[in-house]
């Protein structure tokens, strides 16, 4: 080989190709940041620069105003910190504030009323439905009531005293045949998923409620308020589309299925 | 060969042996969703053999093979014995071991998360462990072949590294600079949340990070089957290489521009400028080039065959070629698949075009097509072409090896096209079922049995390529040695930019700090920018 230098302006290869690799990056540059972004028929931005910093993906007014409070449908974000179990202290804590939702939700978190069971039920569940009726993003009359007096320690005590308690004797739904349609698989073309997807048995998303064994009042009374948009906590609105999808036939059906075993008093239920 | 023999072999029936299973489940899945068979009841068990397949397809048999081939290139190539055996064996267990890692966690349902391991989808540690595993040990193999080219030269002053070594280190080195996207995307954002560290993810510079790997990986898969256009094809029938300078500007041209273009994945992301997505989109144009280089001159190099054997006229030596050569059949095959996925790749990465496509099945139809078509066809060959040296075991089966062929092209043909129809229609790519009883979609339904088929043709095909392989005995005939193809008119002198890569190296980094330095820092800085993760198969 000659003595030609690879590093070198004189070697005509190296100096074409940095040229020519130069030249495409500039020209496509220019076209992609300065000619095309006021094309755009929604183009409103004023001068070069802006136009510029669009192009670039640098957010117009990120940070100079918090994003606001009132469109959004919840304040709590969830993360699986939340989901861990209490110490026994929390779980001591929170027992001792729980004789205040006996009540309504049973001494034992299994409600001999229509209000939902909480035996059982998953620590980040409980915390955020309760930040969500203290910020007022869910609203009831008797819960607003009750969380105003509630710290935030309060809060994380009584969702690990919840979690700790046995649940109703049900075992997580497992799919088989016998399955109502809409829990096994949902109604792709209606954009409705599974509930099993989510609630249990194909998997248990974070935030998402165990509902097996719920009082069927109280879920369908759930599902309508989401038709309705009375109830819109859901931070994706996902219980709100996927309601809205859904005839009341086939509300009662999915009600009636996680209802299925028994709550507190009916027949045939052993003590937890 | 001299020392390298047993560790190709390891590396292709390893390869090949993974890449049998999953050809399996991926038939499994095309068979569930369709109309012969009824919903899957369980989702989840539908991703977990979509994540395996994926990727033991993506990751462990091309790196694999890339891996294989690129040691047998170094000792047949450069005839000499390889340095750094015992290192190379490493690599090789570190795969392994990666694998099995990564397989072990997908089949227990923890990393349900698909191959692209999109975040704020978070699976176990221990998949994401296998992965980095599997990349380390193709590390050692960038070094080694590198370490053995630099032997080689200073054994060789001055002298012109032949094409194929060449073709095989553009391919190390760009898989090297490649996979350190998806690197920092699993060490620095990834790992710490799969092990609990933190509860949050900033999930959109990590699909920036992942797509700078993204698509550079699929030049990595196809380097090997180029190397095979360049340096198997033209010798296997009896033709000349048309330009072996050609081929060098081919494999430069991938190391630059292979790189920067990954961003055109994420055209429907939000958080990156439309001004990078189109600078993005006209780099990817420019790779179209090496492409068409190739098939240029390979198509030459083809017909100078044709003539050698007495073909005239314009088209007279398309008749005069050797059809009943399995080889000739291979890059015919490869060459159709490759121009059909080639202009749905076009589609693909216009800006404007793409969102009529945007993940559909069109998408999985094009990168089966170009991948699982194209490239590993050429697979087959390149395994096919040196089993003899590598079993010591005489020629192939010339009739088994068209039948072979001839069932890899018509299922693919029979698999893919259906998925691009469909996915004009707008089927979603990624679907464990599909409500064939609607009638909107009741006259898509036999587009699905139909690539159910094609998927079993690939099925039968895939045996038929093991059973090949696993039949070859050894015979006391030595074997015929080895050679590459000769070009027709070998260059008097290569220029040094095109005997060496440093020049394209450093275009290639250049090019990426331009094109991904902005949205990596801009991203990076953002406040707020982190979503909860998502376990996957946590609870």
């Amino acid at each position: 080989m000659s003595e030609e230098r690879l590093f070198s302006w004189h070697n005509r290869v190296v100096k074409r190709s940095v040229i020519a690799l130069v030249a495409l990056t500039i020209v496509s540059m220019l076209i992609g940041f300065i000619w095309l972004p006021p094309v755009h028929e929604d183009f409103t931005l004023e001068g070069l620069w802006a136009g510029i910093c669009r192009a670039a993906g640098v957010p117009a007014n990120w940070g100079s105003d918090n994003a606001s409070q009132a469109g959004t449908s919840t304040s709590v974000v969830l993360e699986p910190a939340m989901a861990r179990a209490g110490t026994n202290a929390e779980i001591g804590r929170g027992a001792t504030l729980a004789l205040n939702c006996t009540m309504c939700h049973g001494a034992q978190g299994m409600s001999r009323s229509d209000a939902p069971n909480l035996a059982g039920q998953y620590p980040e569940v409980v915390i955020k439905q309760l930040e969500d009726y203290r910020s007022g993003h869910r609203s009831s009359p008797i819960m607003e009531a009750i969380v105003n007096g509630l710290s935030d320690r309060d809060v994380r005590d009584l969702a690990a005293y919840y979690a700790y308690l046995p649940k109703a004797r049900t075992a997580p739904t497992t799919y088989d045949e016998t399955l109502p349609a809409l829990i096994r698989v949902g109604d792709p073309l209606r954009n409705i998923a599974p509930c099993i997807s989510c609630h249990g048995g194909v998997d248990q998303k974070l935030g998402a409620p165990w509902l097996e064994g719920m009082p069927k009042r109280y879920l369908v009374t759930q599902l309508k308020a989401f038709i309705a948009g009375t109830r819109h906590n859901d931070p994706g609105a996902q219980m709100r589309n996927m309601a809205r999808a859904m005839t009341d036939a086939e509300i009662d059906e999915v009600a009636t299925f996680y209802a299925r075993k028994a709550s507190n008093g009916e027949p045939g239920r052993a003590a937890p | 060969m001299f020392v390298a023999r047993r560790l190709v072999l390891a590396h292709f029936w390893v390869a090949f042996v993974a890449f049998l299973g999953a050809i399996f489940l991926g038939e499994w899945q095309m068979f569930m969703r369709s109309p012969l068979s009824a919903w899957i009841n369980n989702p989840e068990h539908y991703y977990r053999s979509v994540t395996a397949h994926g990727t033991v397809m993506a990751y462990v048999l091309p790196t694999l093979v890339a891996m294989g081939f690129g040691y047998a290139i170094s000792e047949l190539a450069l005839k000499r014995p390889l340095i750094g055996l015992r290192w190379a064996w490493t690599g090789f267990w570190l795969v392994i071991v990666g694998t099995a890692m990564a397989a072990i966690t997908v089949a227990l349902g923890k990393a349900s998360v698909l191959y692209t391991f999109y975040p704020p989808m978070i699976a176990s540690p221990f998949y994401y462990l296998g992965v980095v595993l599997v990349v380390v040990g193709s590390w050692i193999w960038v070094a080694l072949m590198s370490i053995n080219l630099r032997a080689w030269r200073k054994e060789n002053p001055g002298a012109t590294v032949p094409l194929a070594m060449y073709g095989n280190l553009a391919g190390a080195y760009l898989w090297a600079w490649t996979s350190v996207g998806a690197a920092v995307e699993v060490l620095v954002l990834i790992l710490p949340a799969s092990l609990g560290l933190t509860d949050t993810i900033n999930a959109g510079l990590a699909r920036v990070f992942f797509s700078w790997t993204l698509h550079a990986i699929v030049y990595f898969w196809l380097m090997p089957a180029y190397i095979a256009f360049y340096s198997i094809v033209p010798r296997a029938i009896g033709g000349r290489l048309y330009s072996d300078t050609m081929g060098r500007v081919a494999f430069a041209l991938f190391l630059v521009f292979s790189m920067p273009i990954g961003i055109h994945h994420l055209f429907a992301d939000p958080q990156v400028g439309a001004g990078f997505k189109f600078v993005h989109a006209a780099m990817t144009a420019m790779v179209s080039v090496p492409t068409l280089l190739t098939v240029f001159t390979i198509v030459a190099s083809v017909e100078i065959a044709g003539r050698l054997r007495g073909g005239k006229g314009m088209l007279g030596w398309i008749k005069a070629l050797p059809w009943d050569n399995p080889m000739m059949l291979a890059v015919t095959f490869a060459f159709i698949m490759l121009g059909f996925g080639g202009a749905g790749g076009i589609i693909n990465m216009s800006y404007q075009l793409n969102e009529t496509v945007h993940n559909t099945q069109w998408v999985t139809g094009h990168f089966h097509l170009i991948f699982a078509g194209a490239i590993v066809i050429m697979y087959f060959m390149i395994a096919y072409d040196l089993w003899p040296q590598l079993m010591r075991c005489g020629s192939m089966p010339a009739g088994l090896m068209r039948t072979q062929l001839w069932l890899w092209f018509v299922g693919m043909m029979v698999l893919t096209m259906p998925w691009h129809w469909v996915g004009i229609l707008g089927m979603p790519r990624r679907m464990a079922y599909y409500d064939y009883s609607h009638p909107e979609l009741q006259a898509q339904a036999w587009t699905v049995t139909a690539s159910t088929l094609g998927g079993l043709l690939l099925v039968i095909s895939a045996v038929l390529f093991v059973y090949i392989l696993a039949r070859a005995r050894r015979t006391h005939e030595a074997p015929v040695p080895y050679t590459f193809s000769e070009p027709i008119h070998m260059p008097a002198r290569t220029p040094v930019a095109l005997n060496t890569f440093a020049v394209w190296v450093t275009m290639m980094i250049a090019l990426t700090l331009v094109n991904y330095g902005w949205p990596i820092v801009q991203l990076a800085s953002l406040e707020q920018a982190s979503v909860p993760v998502i376990p996957i198969g946590g609870r």
